[in-house]
């Protein structure tokens, strides 16, 4: 009985050990990924969900091969609040630093929230030489920097949509105003922070270059939630486009303002707030006719991207309606890719060693949500117009009954863009 | 461009006005500053919101709801926080500011940190003034601003606890000795200022979105224009909302927004060293003359 009874437990033994094989490889010591961002963010917090659910699923698929053992992810955030107005550079970055002693991190995904945090986030980075894949800041001087001190910054990558890449976005989609409408005279209005300033200005030459009429240009500091002054003066030069750069949530009231005061320019630019798919909701239909940009493909699924299409799919199913619906048009594809990119780049070193992670990431070439993921030498993810070339942003316009239409790039559109009843 | 000025000048001088009137209303009679102001006024826009959303109540009964309650949390406050640090200044100051931040990262904590916080416009639309186009939003805070003021000088002018409030803002000892209840008027002093600090929200927040920070920026402002007319003085606070609002404004023409709260803290510097007590003020009239 008891002989009988043992070779019982046994075989049950052996049976999970064959059926389930990645508890085992869970038991062994864990890859960290260290998560500092701004959480209060709609960018942040979606970001975080995304890499939760990435980790979740490299987790259930037996953990990341390292030299031959599989090993499970755990990753862990804090938040910076460094999307907040008045948040000190040095407290974000002592929230960093607090993340990398205390969760000792193989690798830090997701990262700064804000330009101006990314920047001086990058000489700790150096310190503590950690293999670091930024998925939401934006400034293209991160490249510059990277590129004048390779040996001391090579740990530095970016996998989301820099401001250089969104003014090429941009420049397609006033192109196409140009020839369609016969457009000339644009009114610029961004945040005053790096990368928004930064593709404001970029936008702006190409406009001077391109017989444009830049009719305005105005800086509003975090925070700020009365575009009154900007309007006003939209309307009185008879600017025929209006091109938002902002990523804070009071932003989205700037399109509430311009259709109360009724100025006759079609919205064309990124108003973070505009981009979710409950926004026509939110703003109680007035978003319609706004050429809003998700600076990366995931939060609308592209037919063209499989990965977009179950990446969207599946958010909703991990996290529900709501959320997946309310996903940020910036982060959620980067940071979800991010893990991938990283355990792969691990799996490729067959080590931890940050070095040899390096190595790997400089040749990554894989298929993810936002479409291609390939490195330049200044360690962006290279952004483009065919998602089997590069990664992909796309343009939608907001169209009765609530629906978010992608009209560029060409190859993702669904139609062309249309004037806003307003302006007909 | 000089009629947008001219008009949105205006438009901007009666937020503020709106904006720092409860503050100097509840410091004039009580000489407490209440620096838990601009957790009132963010308390006020989202009490409103989820009365709207949540509750699916009429809009102007979560109007009365929200402008009763926070009037009441303000009295109340009084006796339960106030009254024990009474005539300490400092303490005073400690005491609201604790209380006023912790109020405002109470919502944080609580995830009232994204776009979805707005108030909906009293009524849609916009009418042409001198060809600058100015929405009926603005409209109506121009007509409340005034409706306020009004309602204020006939209250403090014919009503017995505006004549309490007026005896206590005049001489507290002479009012005592007259059967003036100090902290009772010091209580409904606070009450009405952080009602006006809902009043102000549910008119002024339907142009922006509700967000934490608007608390901090909310505070500056009542403190600056305060600063700027004289703390106690409904006349000063009036006069430097005119000159804050248009400087503001005539900024962000001809320089440029970003520069807009510069002129709050510019004006801060500039008073307290030329005429400390503000334009209006009196408190340190005589160190000023000596």
């Amino acid at each position: 009985m008891k002989k009988s009874l043992f070779l019982s437990i046994l075989v049950l033994f052996l049976t999970g050990f064959i059926a389930y094989p990645s508890s085992f490889a869970l038991a062994a010591e864990p890859i960290v990924f260290g998560v500092p961002t701004a959480l209060g963010s709609i960018e942040g917090r979606d970001g975080w969900m995304a890499i939760q659910m990435a980790v979740e699923e490299i987790n259930a698929k037996g953990g990341v091969l390292v030299g031959g053992e599989r090993r499970p992810l755990k990753a862990y955030s804090i938040d910076t609040r460094e999307h907040e107005p008045g948040i000190p550079v040095h407290d974000a970055l002592t929230a960093v630093e607090k993340l990398i002693l205390e969760k000792k991190p193989n690798a830090i995904v997701l990262g700064a929230f804000r330009s101006e945090i990314l920047m001086a986030s990058m000489d700790l980075i150096a310190k503590y030489r950690l293999p670091y894949l930024c998925s939401i800041a934006m400034t293209p001087a991160y490249q510059k920097k990277i590129v004048q001190e390779y040996d001391k910054y090579k740990y530095c990558f970016r996998n989301c949509l820099n401001a250089i890449y969104l003014v090429k976005y941009l420049q397609g989609v006033m192109g196409f105003l140009a020839k369609e409408f016969g457009f000339n005279k644009a009114y610029v209005i961004v945040q005053d922070t790096l990368w928004a300033q930064a593709t404001g200005k970029g936008l702006k030459k190409w406009y001077e270059k391109n017989n444009w009429e830049v009719a305005g240009f105005d800086a509003y500091p975090l925070g700020a939630s009365d575009f009154s002054s900007s309007l006003i003066k939209v309307r009185a030069k008879k600017s025929q486009v209006i091109v938002p750069i902002f990523d804070m949530p009071q932003s989205g009231i700037l399109l509430k303002q311009a259709r109360a005061l009724k100025i006759p320019a079609l919205l064309c630019g990124f108003i973070s707030p505009v981009a979710p798919g409950d926004a026509w909701e939110v703003f109680e239909g007035e978003v319609e006719g706004m050429v809003n940009f998700l600076f990366e493909i995931g939060p609308i699924p592209v037919k063209a991207v499989p990965r977009s299409v179950e990446f969207n799919q599946n958010f909703g199913k991990r996290w529900g309606e709501k959320p997946r619906v309310q996903l940020s048009g910036h982060g959620p594809g980067p940071s979800y890719d991010s893990v991938y990119i990283m355990a792969d780049a691990i799996t490729r070193a067959g080590t931890l060693e940050p070095d040899a992670i390096v190595s790997a990431l400089e040749k990554t070439d894989m298929k993810g949500v936002v479409g291609r993921i390939r490195f330049a030498k200044d360690h962006q993810v290279v952004y483009g117009f065919d998602p089997e070339e590069t990664a992909l942003g796309c343009a939608f316009q907001w169209s009765k009954p609530g629906i978010r239409v992608p009209v560029f790039p060409e190859l993702v559109a669904e139609a062309k863009i249309q004037l806003p009843p307003y302006m007909k | 461009m000089i009629s947008s000025i001219l008009v949105y000048g205006l438009v901007n001088s009666v937020i503020l006005a709106l904006i720092a009137i409860g503050f100097s209303l509840t410091f004039g009679i009580s000489g407490v500053a209440n620096f838990a102001y601009g957790g009132f006024y963010l308390l006020s826009g989202y009490l409103t919101w989820i009365l709207l959303k949540y509750l699916g109540l009429p809009f102007i009964v979560a109007v009365f709801i929200t402008i009763g309650a926070v009037g009441l949390l303000g009295f109340l406050i009084y006796w339960v926080i106030l009254l024990r640090v009474r005539g300490i200044v400092l303490s005073e100051v400690i005491a609201t500011f604790a209380l006023g931040v912790g109020m405002l990262e109470f919502f944080r904590w609580k995830g009232f940190v994204t776009y979805e916080f707005t108030l909906p416009y009293f009524k849609k639309g916009m009418l042409l003034i001198a060809d600058v186009p100015v929405d009926y939003q603005r409209l109506f805070i121009i007509a409340i601003g005034l409706a306020l003021v009004l309602f204020l000088y006939i209250f403090t002018h014919h009503t017995r606890i505006g004549w309490s409030f007026r005896g206590i803002a005049q001489n507290e000892r002479t009012a005592i000795s007259l059967g003036i209840e100090s902290d009772w008027t010091a209580a409904l002093s606070l009450a009405f200022g952080s009602a006006m600090a809902a009043v102000a929200a549910i008119s002024i927040l339907p142009l922006g979105i509700i967000s934490i920070n608007m608390g901090y920026d909310v505070l500056l402002i009542a403190v600056a224009v305060g600063i700027v007319g004289g703390l106690e003085s409904v006349p000063g606070i009036l006069v430097a909302s005119l000159i804050l609002g248009y400087a503001q404004i005539i900024t962000s023409m001809y320089i440029s927004a970003e520069w807009m709260m510069v002129v709050y803290l510019a004006a801060i510097v500039l008073v307290l060293t030329i005429k400390p007590s503000g334009l209006f003020g009196k408190f340190k009239e005589l160190e000023e003359r000596v």
